[in-house]
């Protein structure tokens, strides 16, 4: 039963009269609990691939179910919806807010979610504990290192207990041991099963997953699995 | 909803109060618009207060008759040839009028009161005894003058508030003699304290005399009105009847123009609603002037705080934002700038108000102050909607990406 399901997904862009195939005709399927690495040189259509998958784009064609919801047919509010209850994104760039603490910046998603104060607390403070930052929770991202602040960001994706967690480049910013640690917490969350969509274009990163797609001119060139366990 | 409410409201306060100059700077024109309404407004409750007071020592049920119209627009020549008013009027009247309850002719002059090292100059009054019935101002102290005192020219006088306090300093008044214009006085009553007429004069430095004592003394001739208490509520026939009793006494023919004029508060009220149109109208002028140039530049920072977080905005719309909860988020940071700004605003009128209090006595008006936070809220609104509208359709991949 597989979770996700792209069914010939196109999507399209006209630049100054000229038609770009982001993504050309794409088909995959990701059941629960994979690992998987989608590759491919810059141009290929693997960010594209990932907002999609992430419900931030909508395809110019094509299906995609997720857990059997028709995400092509969603309006905005849906598609939110479902970023907010089923995704966890994780950004090279981490994409903290400045202004506010670790455990403010995990509580946000809670908030969209519309739950309490008291239980948000409760649960951005477990996320962060599960990260390894229990005692940095009070810590602007100015006052952490890099790897920390992309645990706060794990924190931030795990927090909604969302069905899959998005990883976009989640080492390009870290140096190689803060990057080992991180990708570390990401086997651990496989090994919990979690479901894990990563987006990089290192070999020794992709070497994590249990499953690697590689795109080039937004066609899957190959998908290829290994056991890990 | 609550939820996001509170952090948008959090967000919001901590966004302005990170970035407290340019918040001010923004929320200026709000400031001075919210200010000057509110101002104007006191000033204006103030004003009210002093009018109604300086014209209920005048009297609506009084009809004042003499040879100027108050606010007129003759030449002074023309006034000048008229005929004076003449005290055997106040007989006449009587005699003809089914309205007039009291008429009192009330001759007037510039004198100097004095006792002993103490003088002052002022102005003094020589009427009759209807005199007392058409003022508001009643005797604390003593009596008013009697008819016989008026008929036998007594010298005595009815002083008012000022003038004791000036002259007597707590100590009884009453029998003791003072000079008016070097002439011999005995004191027989004292009026109640009135303050000033339109905060122009006071009308407690005055000394009223009978009549027959003014005119040996002084002048026969001199300044001469007359006022008639009517009955209030027929207000307009007791001015038609007295102005065709006065145009009999004239001896006017049909086709001769009036050579008097009666007057009624009813021009001071007129004069007055032309000059609270003016106050209103700079007021809101100014007001809606600031707040305009207030709403354009909040819309404008608010741009800039959009374009400043348009990555926040992506990470927002990536973990769950609804295009509704990023809207409301920067609508509410517009208003909170606008809110603030309205109530720095109000805490500056307020104190202006307790300073103008002092020259006269005004309170801010209550419900002014809330239209004036509510109009800030408004502005914040309407100059936020275009911003946070904008923010809110913002590509959350564009907005990811943005550097």
């Amino acid at each position: 039963m597989s979770l996700i399901n792209l069914q010939n997904i196109y999507k399209i862009y006209h630049v100054g009269g000229e038609e770009v195939r982001a993504l050309d005709g794409v088909e995959i399927s990701i059941r629960e609990n994979e690992y998987l690495a989608i590759m491919g040189p810059s141009g290929s259509g693997k960010s594209t691939l990932m907002n999609m998958i992430g419900c931030l784009d909508t395809p110019t064609s094509g299906i995609y179910e997720f857990e059997n919801e028709m995400v092509h047919i969603m309006d905005d509010k849906q598609l939110a919806s479902i970023r907010n209850r089923k995704i966890g994104f994780v950004f090279q760039t981490f994409n903290l807010l400045p202004k506010a603490t670790a455990q403010h910046n995990v509580e946000i998603p809670l908030i969209y979610a519309n739950i309490p104060k008291v239980e948000r607390l409760e649960m951005a403070e477990k996320a962060l504990v599960s990260v390894g930052l229990g005692d940095r929770m009070l810590h602007k991202p100015n006052e952490l290192s890099g790897g920390q602040r992309q645990r706060v960001a794990i924190a931030r994706a795990l927090v909604n207990n969302p069905s899959i967690i998005l990883a976009d480049e989640p080492t390009g910013n870290l140096d190689s041991k803060s990057g080992e640690e991180i990708m570390g917490i990401f086997d651990s969350l496989y090994n919990e099963g979690h479901t894990i969509i990563m987006v990089t274009h290192e070999n020794d990163i992709a070497s994590h997953a249990q499953r690697t797609v590689k795109l080039f001119d937004g066609r899957i060139i190959e998908d290829s699995k290994r056991n890990l366990r | 909803m609550i939820s996001v409410f509170f952090e948008n409201f959090n967000m919001a306060l901590s966004s302005v109060l990170s970035n407290k100059t340019r918040s001010l700077l923004t929320a200026l024109g709000i400031i001075i618009g919210v200010f000057s309404v509110t101002l104007m407004g006191t000033l204006i409750s103030g004003l009210d207060r002093s009018f109604e007071g300086s014209m209920s020592m005048l009297g609506r049920d009084i009809l004042y008759i003499s040879r100027f119209e108050w606010f007129g627009d003759l030449e002074w020549w023309e006034v000048r040839n008229r005929p004076r008013m003449k005290t055997d009027y106040v007989d006449k009247i009587k005699n003809k009028s089914r309205y007039a309850l009291a008429v009192a002719s009330v001759m007037q002059r510039g004198a100097e009161l004095s006792l002993k090292e103490n003088n002052i100059r002022t102005e003094i009054f020589g009427t009759n005894i209807d005199y007392m019935e058409t003022i508001s101002a009643e005797i604390v102290e003593g009596r008013f003058f009697s008819n016989s005192d008026d008929r036998k020219g007594r010298r005595v006088t009815v002083i008012g508030y000022g003038i004791k306090d000036a002259f007597f300093k707590g100590k009884n008044p009453i029998g003791e003699n003072i000079k008016i214009d070097g002439e011999k006085f005995r004191v027989v009553g004292v009026l109640e304290k009135q303050g000033k007429f339109l905060g122009l004069f006071s009308v407690d430095n005055q000394a009223i005399i009978p009549q027959g004592a003014y005119m040996r003394l002084f002048s026969k001739r001199g300044w001469t009105r007359l006022s008639v208490k009517v009955p209030e509520q027929k207000l307009e026939e007791a001015k038609d009847e007295i102005y065709s009793i006065m145009r009999q006494i004239r001896g006017l023919k049909p086709s001769e123009k009036d050579d008097f004029a009666i007057n009624q508060t009813k021009a001071f009220e007129k004069q007055y609603s032309s000059i609270k149109i003016a106050i209103a109208g700079t007021g809101f002028f100014i007001t809606m002037l600031s707040l305009v140039v207030g709403g354009i530049g909040i819309m404008n920072i608010m741009f800039v705080s959009v374009k400043e977080r348009t990555r926040e905005i992506g990470v927002r719309k990536a973990i769950g934002a609804t295009k509704n909860m990023i809207l409301s988020q920067f609508l509410m940071e517009a208003i909170t700038i606008c809110l603030g700004a309205g109530i720095i605003g109000l805490f500056f009128a307020y104190i202006a108000s307790l300073i103008i209090n002092n020259f006269f006595p005004s309170t801010m008006p209550l419900g002014l102050s809330i239209l004036a936070v509510l109009m800030s809220i408004v502005v914040g609104v309407i100059s936020g909607i275009i911003p946070s509208y904008k923010a809110a359709n913002l590509d959350p991949i564009d907005s990811l990406r943005y550097e």
